[in-house]
């Protein structure tokens, strides 16, 4: 069959849109499709389709439904390592220790779907010796960001499921623990 | 003394080998990545000089290998011998290897991340060799902080390591159960469970020797006990379901079995040339046989051994000369060397 676009190249993409219930049919070359505007899809038809795209997916850079803090997530910038967010999606690699905090809100659900958990339980290092009278200052901190951090995942959860009840809960418990980590700063 | 592949005592008939693996980077450092050349080396350096006297900790030997002054069919050896990870983007190339004389820990420093710590034996004993790792794990630390985050522990440069960055894996020798129109099934089947089955080695398209390697997936949320009891469990079962095919046959198809067993030990006793495929493929079958008592050996031998060294970069190290006949003569001579005769 031939492209219904170009009537040239011979078809090799069959593109199905159902809309409103109404079925539509394209037959079209992979020249003319990458033409198309198929929204995040279009990447599919770019020559070249990477697992790294496949990951990308996932990591969430190709739009989730227009959340605007998410537009600009690719160009959140490492400041240990000068890794980008979309470096990060592109390669699936973090550059530094550091990357893990400056990322972590970006990426705490996609780890959860690639490892099926984001909290670990396993061993900890026995030994820091590290300036240790600073840490436990900053360790209280960054449990009082672990629990505000936790707390909303599970407030967006409880949106996405439309129980509010919960949500306000959270919502409640959230602001308590900003107004302790300000006392703390 | 033997390396760990060497042994012949106590050899299973489905385990062949098992392997524990931790994944730890330094507190600020970059991930290598994000290291120059000149600055992996370095860091290596700053690793082995910390890491001396890691041997103390187990009693034996290491020695140290600068990865860049090694040439590719050596650093290929160690990659076939596994004491090396065999990344396709060959980022540990600039780092350096610390291996135990008999070869069971092999510690990489600076390659995809700062420390990779890999214990193996070739018995079915992951819960000791995840002790001894994390003795040697422990030495390490008591030397460098590690990069360690309260939510997402041991922090890796991918995200498939992080958490525990723990891979406990098993290799076990499967020549019935993977010739069996089900194993497909049954390895998706496992997959559901978070265990990879992967074969150890072949051409991409194609298994030869019937060698797979069972590990866990995830490391973040389970603790090390959990993986390795997951691994264990599947392991299990797929030695059990082998085992079980394996005394069907015997009993339904004795004669078939035992012809095929004695043609591949009379082509490897004999031949002249033999390719890696071909040579895995007898020798595959000759370790069935033997571990099933059907080949009587004058003197003990370890088949995973010979599998191993008739890979094409261990075999070249063995040859100098060029070109693939020559391989191929010289692995079948190798293996004529190597095969003990009947009883």
């Amino acid at each position: 069959m031939l492209c219904e676009k170009c009537k040239m190249r011979e078809a090799n993409i069959r593109y199905t849109e159902v809309v409103g219930g109404v079925k539509t049919e394209y037959n079209l070359c992979s020249h003319c499709a990458r033409e198309m505007d198929f929204g995040h899809y279009s990447a599919v038809f770019d020559t070249e389709y990477p697992i790294g795209k496949l990951l990308a997916d996932l990591f969430g850079l190709n739009g989730d439904g227009g959340e605007n803090d998410e537009l600009d997530a690719g160009q959140v910038v490492c400041p240990t390592c000068h890794t980008a967010y979309s470096d990060f999606v592109k390669d699936s690699r973090f550059g530094c220790p550091d990357c893990y905090r400056v990322f972590d809100l970006l990426m705490s659900e996609n780890i959860k779907k690639v490892q099926g958990n984001d909290t670990h339980t396993g061993k900890k290092p026995l030994y820091n010796h590290g300036n240790g009278q600073a840490r436990t200052e900053e360790d209280e901190a960054a449990k009082l960001l672990r629990n505000i951090e936790l707390l909303d995942s599970r407030l967006r959860e409880a949106i996405q499921e439309e129980e509010y009840e919960a949500a306000a809960r959270y919502r409640d418990e959230i602001r308590e623990l900003k107004e302790r980590l300000s006392e703390h700063a | 003394m033997l390396k760990w592949y060497q042994e012949t005592e106590n050899q299973h008939d489905v385990f062949v080998a098992s392997r524990i693996r931790l994944v730890r980077n330094l507190e600020h450092y970059p991930f290598p990545v994000k290291l120059s050349d000149e600055g992996k080396r370095e860091l290596a350096g700053k690793l082995e000089e910390g890491l001396k006297d890691i041997g103390s900790v187990l009693g034996q030997e290491f020695r140290y290998f600068s990865l860049s002054l090694l040439d590719e069919t050596e650093r290929d050896a160690l990659r076939e011998r596994r004491a090396l990870h065999g990344t396709e983007t060959k980022q540990e190339d600039m780092g350096s290897l610390l291996l135990s004389e008999d070869e069971t820990v092999g510690i990489t420093l600076a390659g995809e991340d700062h420390v990779r710590l890999q214990c193996m034996s070739g018995q079915a004993e992951l819960s000791r060799l995840w002790e001894e790792a994390g003795r040697l794990d422990d030495y390490i630390n008591e030397r460098f902080d590690y990069a360690f985050h309260e939510k997402y522990g041991y922090l890796t440069a991918y995200p498939t390591n992080v958490g525990t960055g723990l891979r406990a894996a098993v290799t076990l020798h499967l020549p019935m159960l993977s010739a069996g129109k089900r194993f497909g099934k049954l390895v998706a089947e496992i997959g559901r469970f978070g265990v990879a089955v992967r074969g150890v080695y072949g051409d991409g398209n194609e298994n030869y020797g019937s060698l797979y390697e069972i590990s866990n997936q995830k490391t973040l949320g389970v603790t090390e006990e959990e993986v390795i009891s997951l691994v264990k469990q599947m392991a299990d079962r797929l030695a059990a379901s082998e085992r079980k095919m394996k005394s069907v046959t015997l009993k339904n198809h004795r004669p078939d079995m035992e012809d095929e067993i004695f043609k591949s030990y009379g082509v490897l006793r004999y031949a002249r040339k033999l390719s890696v495929k071909e040579a895995m493929t007898y020798l595959s079958q000759v370790r069935a046989g033997e571990m099933e008592g059907l080949l009587q050996f004058k003197r003990p031998v370890n088949m995973y051994r010979l599998m191993m060294e008739v890979q094409p970069a261990n075999i070249r190290m063995l040859t100098p000369k060029e070109g693939e006949n020559d391989l191929n003569q010289a692995r079948a001579a190798y293996i004529r060397e190597m095969l003990p005769d009947l009883v």
